[in-house]
């Protein structure tokens, strides 16, 4: 094309300069030019961390994070119960020492798992991460063992399991007394 | 007195004076009618006037840019539409994408809008491999080969927040996968490496509902919040960015010397 | 026979195959150096940039999703509507690569020649706009929007069951041109795969014109003059992006296992995959002595090797054969190229371990979300 960029030279030509007289008169302004800029940005500073701060409401209209799954006796030694999987995301499972609750959120990208009986594992279909029953890690990319939610008895003798307390494994918090029910 | 020839329809048409005031320089015949043609007309005026013999050289060009912008245009106006059919509610989000199909007339207009989303990712990659070729990035052209970039980026990201609206089964786990990667952004996800640094005491700054994921979904999953959210992001947040990187990016070509070419 | 080929392209498709033949190929094909150019012409591969070359390749590709719709596993992948778009990218792909290299060699014949290129025209030489140009883009404009309508009014838009946050599909996959990310995901984890490597090739693409410090060869295609660079640009574009696409639409299956084009989808292929860090490596298979309780010392190994891998190699490279690049470039911005070239070669180089070794990570540090 015909344009050409503009010559460099052509930008700082003698006349934007400033005379000695007038960079004096700026350099008494100065400190009010300092003062300006600081206003000026910590201004759009405050409006930058109000635009942030609105993208997190206060309150979540999300299903509740504590209910009851019913009496230990409802679940039988040894299985993975998927009852909960589809509406509560958790499994709950019973071993010969107790119950304990998994999230049903792969470690890795959050996809859920299948619980596949027959080779004993938890196995998620997005990018083939393998748990064992415990929750485990063991195959696959995901970084760390699936999640144990709080699990403790009410008065009545239901089971409570409480999401919004996880506990770990990587972390040393399975051995906490809520994270395991002992019956 | 020689015989003047009776003026056809059409000429009687562009020598009225409304078509006169609204086109100035009449149907483009002469070279000069031309040149004022490109030159009074603010869409074309995006072009020069004059160009070399190579830059119309569909083997040079490919076209692969106009035709991003095209599908951009072409993806605007069948976004508006579908949007008077469409509420990003859980609840109505899926129906409302399966009576598009069978209770408006024309029931093309959700399939032009994906297929030709699909053809701006490839017509942006191809525009942008010969850019490459050409090695048009060298100067004085770097800065607008950084401005692509970021109109590659915005294309996809654009892609991907529309990939979430009709709320079926490929949309929902399209964005979970996605979005959980967020969840392990250093430091600013809750998941990510750093982020339990960022603590007052035993309480964490960085948790699940104030990590950048929860930024973008609006919520602990993907849910109505998340829709919502990719809703807006899709049909107003990102067109707007990117139409202003589109401009700067238009304007830069002409800037920057017009199309590259062998000196 | 035809049972036989088909196992024979199922073993050939997979990833550690496949790539491995890509890796050695990719040299000579683009060749980087002159010793590649000479083997290249050796081997007769610059006859793939002529119009016969194209009509092979062309008929090439043709006849596998010809012979693929005729098969009833391959057929399912490459009819879905999803899928439509990587033939698509497929296509045009090889088309235009073909179109580029081909204009290349023949400017490269003109520049070692010493006549101009077939892009220069005098500079008077010039076209009006209208309508030398708008009726090219009119008619493009035109031809774009019946091949929409035609692709719109022929394959309706895929919509599947609605929502379900308890059930994931399997496979669950991204958009497909995230696939190539999906597929890092397999070997890096997500602060890696999803956040680090993107933002660096973003950063990485826009770096380039500040990098890449040649003036030669702006405004015309051409290979011979900036060989090194096409190379490393091609292989991150067509290897390390667009070859993932593919792998990550057709041969990702059930489970995520990897599946070749002929097998059948089946949610109960096994494969084992017990993955091991190289923590345990050392500390348990070759000293014995069990995993030290400090994350740092316990991942001392990994932390060196990668140290060593992003410090040592840029200074072993300008001592040796980098030596006129680093001269020419200055530190700096040799510095950049090199992290950003070893990064990206960070990839296969996981892949091959996770492939040899089963090795999970290099560093593990869980506690932190720190695994690499």
């Amino acid at each position: 094309m015909s344009e050409k960029p503009i010559p460099r030279a052509a930008l700082n030509t003698p006349q934007d300069e400033l005379s000695p007289a007038e960079s004096v008169k700026r350099k008494g302004f100065i400190s009010w030019l300092v003062v300006g800029w600081v206003a000026f940005a910590s201004a759009t500073g405050t409006f930058l961390a109000m635009i942030v701060r609105f993208l997190f409401p206060n309150v979540l209209f999300e299903p509740p994070q504590s209910f009851k799954i019913g009496f230990p006796d409802d679940f039988q030694i040894g299985v993975v119960d998927e009852r909960f999987k589809a509406l509560r995301g958790i499994w709950v499972i019973r071993d010969s020492e107790g119950i304990y609750v998994l999230s049903t959120v792969c470690t890795h990208l959050g996809c859920t798992p299948n619980w596949l009986r027959t080779e004993g594992k938890f196995k998620c279909p997005c990018h083939g991460s393998g748990f064992r029953k415990s929750g485990i890690n063991f195959e696959g990319p995901a970084p760390r063992p699936l999640e144990r939610y709080r699990i403790v008895l009410a008065e009545n003798g239901q089971i409570i399991v409480d999401k919004s307390i996880k506990f770990q494994q990587e972390k040393g918090q399975w051995s906490h007394p809520e994270a395991f029910l002992k019956v | 007195m020689a015989e003047k020839k009776p003026k056809s329809r059409l000429t009687a048409i562009s020598e009225s004076p409304v078509w006169k005031s609204i086109f100035r320089t009449g149907i483009p015949v002469t070279r000069r009618q031309r040149m004022m043609g490109i030159l009074n007309n603010v869409f074309l005026h995006l072009h020069p006037v004059r160009l070399p013999k190579h830059a119309v050289k569909l083997k040079y060009t490919w076209c692969m840019g106009g035709l991003s912008f095209f599908l951009f245009l072409v993806l605007t106006i069948s976004g508006i539409l579908l949007m008077f059919y469409y509420r990003p509610t859980v609840e109505y989000a899926y129906t409302d994408i399966m009576d598009l199909s069978e209770q408006v007339p024309l029931g093309i207009m959700r399939e032009l809008h994906r297929w030709g989303a699909h053809a701006m990712v490839i017509a942006v990659w191809l525009h942008m491999f010969r850019v490459f070729m050409t090695g048009s990035y060298k100067p004085p052209r770097e800065f607008n080969w950084v401005v692509g970039v970021l109109l590659m980026f915005l294309t996809l990201f654009l892609s991907f927040t529309g990939y979430l609206l009709p709320w079926d089964q490929l949309a929902i786990w399209a964005i979970t996968v996605g979005s959980n990667m967020a969840r392990a952004t250093p430091f600013l996800g809750h998941e990510g490496p750093g982020a339990s640094l960022l603590a007052i005491g035993d309480i964490n700054l960085v948790t699940m509902s104030s990590d950048v994921r929860f930024a973008l979904l609006g919520g602990r999953f993907v849910g109505e919040g998340a829709l919502l959210r990719f809703y807006v992001l899709h049909c107003i947040g990102l067109p707007f960015i990117i139409m202003i990187f589109m401009a700067v990016h238009f304007w830069r070509v002409r800037k920057d010397g017009g199309i590259s070419g062998p000196v | 026979m035809l049972d036989w080929l088909k196992s024979v392209v199922d073993f050939i498709s997979t990833p550690s195959i496949s790539l491995t033949l890509i890796l050695l190929m990719f040299p000579f094909v683009f060749p980087p150096t002159a010793w590649f150019e000479t083997w290249h012409r050796r081997l007769g591969l610059h006859n793939l940039w002529t119009n016969r070359g194209g009509l092979v390749m062309f008929s090439v590709i043709t006849l596998i999703f010809v012979w693929g719709f005729t098969d009833v596993n391959f057929s399912k992948i490459l009819g879905k509507p999803d899928n439509v778009p990587i033939m698509i990218l497929i296509y045009s792909v090889f088309f235009f690569l073909w179109l580029a290299m081909k204009s290349a060699y023949e400017n490269d014949a003109h520049i070692a020649a010493g006549e101009p290129v077939q892009e220069y025209y005098p500079p008077e030489d010039k076209v009006l706009v209208w309508p030398d140009l708008v009726y090219i883009e009119l008619i493009a404009l035109i031809l774009m929007m019946v091949f929409l309508l035609v692709w719109s009014i022929g394959l309706p838009a895929p919509l599947e069951e609605p929502a379900n946050p308890s059930l994931s599909p399997n496979p669950a996959k991204a958009p497909w041109y995230f696939l190539g990310l999906q597929e890092m995901l397999v070997y890096f984890d997500p602060w890696l795969a999803g956040v680090v490597f993107p933002s660096l090739i973003i950063v990485g693409l826009m770096a380039i014109p500040y990098l890449d410090s040649d003036r030669k060869g702006s405004g015309y295609y051409s290979f011979a003059g900036r060989r090194t660079a096409v190379f490393v640009f091609l292989f991150g574009w067509l290897v390390l992006w667009v070859f993932l696409i593919v792998v990550g639409t057709f041969f990702r299956g059930p489970n995520w296992n990897f599946f070749g084009p002929f097998e059948e989808w089946s949610v109960t292929k096994v494969v084992p995959l017990i993955n091991i860090n190289l923590s345990e490596y050392v500390w348990v298979k070759l000293l014995r002595v069990g995993l030290p309780a400090n994350p740092l010392v316990r991942e001392s190994v990994g932390i060196i090797m990668l140290v060593l891998y992003f410090g040592l190699t840029p200074v072993m490279l300008a001592r040796g054969k980098l030596r006129p690049l680093l001269d020419k470039l200055g530190s700096i911005r040799y510095s950049l190229i090199i992290f950003l070239a070893l990064a990206m070669v960070l990839l296969p180089i996981k892949m091959y371990l996770r492939w040899t070794l089963n090795l999970h990570y290099i560093i593990s540090i869980p506690e932190a979300f720190f695994n690499i």
